[in-house]
């Protein structure tokens, strides 16, 4: 296993330093690509957040990580309330998660 | 069968969304099983339906951000965080994910960030399936042999004690962790685990977890902890950057976080009642599986790449709920059974 | 736990109030006509939204507008006969270009 792991870790410093130098170096005038959300096809709320990736990336960008972290803790909540009712022994087991 | 395709509004594309909701729960059932991330499905995997690559990293490190708030939540704190460690890792973790985007972001102006993702996924779960197995042939030999795993697990490796020894200032003390080091060297770690986590779309802690251990010199239960706040940080991060840079799609990340949620309650109670390495070998064939499909996608074999892929992780997932409802089923027979014992006791 | 859900209301408050700011934008898509370098000026020939085997973008309605795209985050170059998806906002009488996505060239579903 030791090996194993300094094998891996040899591997993956050398592609981590050959990676970055190379977007570095090439760093060519490619232009970017642009993407404009459909808005004629949806509706409502979708619409909304459509729109707003459309016009005001920034705002859509804070809304996306506070909604995605709000409804992970809705999750969290939700889940744990469920699984206190299921009657198993859920205090006796590891922690082994993410 | 129009009504099996959903249209994601922004990425433009019509996707079959109960492969979304499967690669979700499954995520949550391996993830919480093996308390590995299970990230590394869910790029290929989204790839492999239909999003473009650059979609399907910034979708997949957004859900991690959703679903390590889950884990936090439940834990309703982080453990053991040594958080002076946490934040100087912070800023080599921000930068570092970055870094990964923007070489993402630089792939796809010259077209060719499927390609490359693609490659680097194959070898990475390439590396995984070997770590998978190397570590069940040991087991088997020490079965063989008779050895019984002591405490010392990681005594084995003691890089750190030389890494320590590095002098660059400043240097810092670590007190929930005790040592004390250069602060290079856990912004170094970071640093190169986010370029990772940012390329791939991972969580990280695949390649952190045994860095801080090793590396680093962290004690495995604030190892544990750390990692997990790094997770949830560079998940928000990577999150908000790859949504920045307009790829993301938030329905995608809400339908597979739902699924998640709900996976990963069943895996991580499965843990209590699996035997045996049997289902360990049976994840390494599901990396394997997840790799050959990836193949498949970069030769424009779809459909088999998506009958691959789903039907690896569904089975694999299938069989995690079997151990859990069936261990489950039985405890509560047992249960009910003591305090049937019980009440006769009594009267 | 007080702290944090009055926390999470204030920032949910300041958002809501962000979001007036949000301005309207309409979205167009069709046929490149021609693209003056010069003037910042794309024209289009607008396609509806039909979407079949034959006209994967829609089918083509003859109406042709033109854009201005001096402020434009502008995508692969546009050239005449790529099919392009405008972000907009009416100015005026003008059409203001907020951002221009070149569809066919860069077709996202073959990545």
């Amino acid at each position: 296993m030791r090996s194993l792991i300094s094998k891996i870790f040899c591997f993956c410093m050398m592609a981590y330093l050959v990676l970055p130098a190379m977007a570095l170096a090439a760093g060519g005038k490619a232009s970017e690509l642009v993407v404009v959300a459909d808005t004629r096809r949806i509706t409502g709320v979708m619409k909304y957040f459509a729109n707003l990736y459309n016009t005001n990336i920034l705002l859509f960008a804070v809304w996306a990580v506070v909604l995605t972290a709000a409804y992970g803790c809705f999750l969290g909540l939700v889940m744990d309330f469920f699984m206190s009712r299921t009657g198993l022994d859920l205090k006796s087991r590891k922690i082994i998660e993410h | 069968m129009d009504w099996l395709y959903m249209y994601m509004p922004i990425a433009g594309v019509e996707i079959f969304w109960p492969g979304l909701v499967l690669i979700g729960f499954s995520v949550g059932v391996i993830g919480g099983f093996f308390g590995m991330g299970g990230a590394w499905m869910v790029t290929p995997g989204l790839n492999i339906l239909g999003f473009p690559m650059a979609f399907a990293i910034g979708t997949d490190i957004a859900h991690i951000a959703g679903k390590s708030m889950v884990s936090t939540m439940r834990h309703s704190k982080f453990g053991n965080v040594d958080y002076k460690l946490g934040f100087v890792m912070l800023a080599g973790t921000m930068v570092g994910i970055e870094c990964g985007a923007q070489i993402v972001m630089y792939l796809e102006r010259i077209g060719q960030v499927g390609k490359v993702v693609r490659w680097v996924y194959v070898v990475f779960l390439a590396l995984i399936a070997l770590m998978v197995f190397y570590d069940y042939y040991k087991a088997e030999k020490k079965k063989k042999a008779g050895i019984v795993d002591g405490e010392k697990g990681t005594e084995g490796i003691t890089w750190y004690k030389t890494l320590h020894k590095i002098n660059i200032p400043p240097m810092m003390h670590f007190k929930a962790a005790g040592f004390t080091c250069s602060a290079w060297l856990p912004i170094i770690v970071s640093y190169l685990t986010g370029v990772l986590a940012g390329f791939l779309g991972i969580g990280g802690g695949l390649l952190r977890m045994p860095a801080l251990v090793y590396l680093i010199g962290c004690p495995t239960h604030i190892a544990v902890g750390t990692d997990l706040f790094e997770v949830m940080i560079s998940g928000l991060y990577g999150a908000f950057t790859y949504t920045l840079k307009g790829r993301i799609e938030l329905v995608a990340v809400f339908v597979m976080l739902t699924g998640a949620a709900i996976g990963a309650q069943i895996g991580t109670v499965a843990t209590k009642y699996a035997r045996g390495y049997g289902i360990r070998i049976a994840f390494g064939f599901a990396v394997l599986g997840c790799m050959i499909s990836i193949i498949l996608k970069q030769y424009k074999v779809d459909w088999a790449a998506t009958t691959l892929i789903l039907g690896t992780i569904s089975i694999i997932s299938i069989w995690i709920c079997v151990v859990m409802f069936k261990g489950a089923a039985a405890e509560l027979r047992e249960k009910k059974l003591r305090e049937q014992a019980a009440s006769a006791y009594k009267s | 736990m007080k702290r944090k859900t009055i926390f999470l209301c204030v920032t949910l408050a300041a958002l809501f109030c962000l979001t007036s700011l949000a301005s309207a934008a309409e979205v167009c898509q069709g046929k490149c006509i021609s693209y003056n370098q010069d003037d910042k000026v794309i024209s289009v020939e607008e396609y509806n939204l039909n979407f079949t085997d034959e006209n994967p973008y829609g089918e083509a309605t003859g109406t042709v507008t033109s854009y201005n795209v001096a402020s434009a985050k502008m995508g692969l170059t546009p050239e005449p006969g790529d099919i392009l998806r405008i972000a907009y906002e009416v100015k005026g009488t003008d059409r203001v270009a907020i951002k221009v996505m070149n569809v066919s060239k860069q077709d996202l579903r073959k990545k």
